[in-house]
């Protein structure tokens, strides 16, 4: 079966710093630029996630997550460069298409928030094993139940996509038609869906009365089959970025008060 | 009735409910990609939550999924939308519980509910992080000739919105009717808000 989730361990070490300090590090590139507020802190940041996903050896893997948002991240430079409300000032032109200065500022200021946001996960994301974090999160105090709904989706969707396929199959080989006009694939989309919906319900009721055999209502302390080992760094590098994002805070603070 | 809308059970069988209907979005989504429609159909699995479980186990279902696929398939984006599948599946658990799901015209006027909760909560996002667009080709198309047209910046994202999401909300409102109708009555009465134990010793 196929994992769904993005990570590989590499053994650098990236992988080996604590999801939590990633997280943190997620936090404080999203936040510190907003509190700041200007392009400089964009493309500071931006370049910021880039050296670290070069160090933990992920650029080149990180380049899906980007292709993925491309069209949006082309199509806000088109839109608000051609038709933003703001447009007064032309900037360039192909042919009769007129791109003006104004909109393709803003477009510039939309896209590095999401490119930044893009990367800043991408390190995360493909470096954080997802059991590693439940487990961590189940350690600091969330719901057991709710990190067992966390793993628990990684061992269905490659299930599920599992009876996807022999269901394509099976409907192909009954003469199904997958392509062509849009009625025929609507037409398609319900034998394919529902036969994998209802048996995946059907099974939850197994499901549940085999975690109850195994003791999921109890409620007594658990123990960890894991000791997460602690990066010498994790420390160090979660006080400053918290600090980090204080101090942008009260620089933002600052600026609105004078 | 109006004390037993909220009510949500706890158990095993709910619990193990949320991660089968992530599951089931991620399906509707693979299958819309695939069959290449122009809708979204990632949201089957939380209203079949909401039907099943209630407004509170739908609005989890909603806002766990997106903030799965954001911390593990890389989708980063889809995290900020949590926030509508919470609403989205909010509201049609407690259409769902007023009994809005038991007939096909019903079943109807709750995808309308469910895709306003989904306008409402998405167009504020969709304008503060991305300009105003969805990233749907149909919307954004609809997006760009109502900002041609110098028509305010909340309203053409509205229409984006619109365009995408009460489709996408009927057909997936549809669907969802059609599969818990189906489902074994053993099955739904596990997550059913009243128990009512019937004695027979007596």
């Amino acid at each position: 079966m196929k994992s769904i989730s993005l990570y590989r361990d590499n053994g650098t070490w990236l992988c080996s710093v604590h999801p939590f300090t990633k997280l943190m590090y997620i936090t404080f590139a999203i936040l510190v630029p907003l509190f700041i507020h200007s392009l400089w802190a964009y493309a500071a940041l931006i370049i910021l996630d880039i050296a670290i996903l070069i160090s933990g050896k992920i650029l080149k893997r990180s380049r899906p997550l980007i292709i993925f948002s491309l069209t949006i991240i082309v199509t806000i430079f088109i839109i608000k460069g051609l038709f933003d409300e703001n447009n007064v000032s032309k900037l360039f032109s192909i042919g009769p298409i007129i791109f003006y200065k104004e909109g393709l500022m803003k477009a510039l200021r939309t896209d590095a928030v999401i490119i930044n946001m893009l990367l800043s996960f991408a390190a995360f994301v493909l470096t954080t094993r997802p059991s590693d974090l439940t487990e961590e999160l189940e350690k600091h105090g969330l719901p057991p139940r709710l990190c067992y709904v966390i793993t628990s989706v990684f061992n269905i969707i490659p299930q599920m996509m599992g009876t996807v396929n022999t269901i394509m199959d099976a409907q192909k080989s009954r003469g199904m038609e997958t392509e062509g006009k849009l009625s025929v694939r609507i037409k398609a989309f319900i034998p394919l869906i529902t036969p994998v919906v209802s048996s995946s319900l059907i099974n939850t009721r197994e499901r549940a009365i085999a975690l109850e055999v195994r003791g999921f209502g109890s409620r007594s302390k658990r123990s960890f089959v894991h000791s997460w080992k602690k990066h010498r760094g994790d420390k160090a590098i979660t006080i400053m970025l918290f600090a980090a994002i204080i101090l942008s805070a009260l620089w933002r603070i600052f600026i609105w008060l004078s | 009735m109006k004390n037993n809308i909220f009510r949500t059970k706890f158990d095993t069988a709910t619990i193990v409910l949320i991660p089968a209907c992530i599951g089931i979005n991620f399906i509707g989504k693979f299958f819309a990609q695939a069959l290449k429609l122009p809708l979204w159909l990632d949201s089957i699995g939380t209203c079949i939550a909401a039907c099943l479980g209630g407004p509170v186990i739908g609005g989890i279902s909603g806002a766990l999924n997106n903030i799965i696929y954001g911390l593990v398939m890389g989708d980063s984006i889809s995290i900020i939308y949590a926030l509508s599948s919470l609403f989205i599946g909010f509201f049609v658990g407690v259409m769902a519980r007023s009994g809005f799901m038991q007939t096909f015209p019903k079943a109807l006027i709750t995808s309308l509910v469910a895709a306003l909760a989904a306008i409402v909560v998405s167009t504020p996002l969709n304008i503060i992080f991305w300009g105003g667009q969805t990233g749907n080709i149909w919307g954004d198309a609809v997006f760009a000739a109502a900002q041609a047209a110098s028509i305010p910046l909340w309203l053409s994202s509205f229409f984006d919105e619109v365009i995408v999401d009460v489709p996408d909300k009927i057909v997936t409102l549809i669907l969802v009717f059609i599969i818990v109708k189906s489902l074994p009555e053993k099955l739904t009465s596990l997550y059913a808000g009243s128990d009512e134990i019937e004695r027979l010793d007596q």
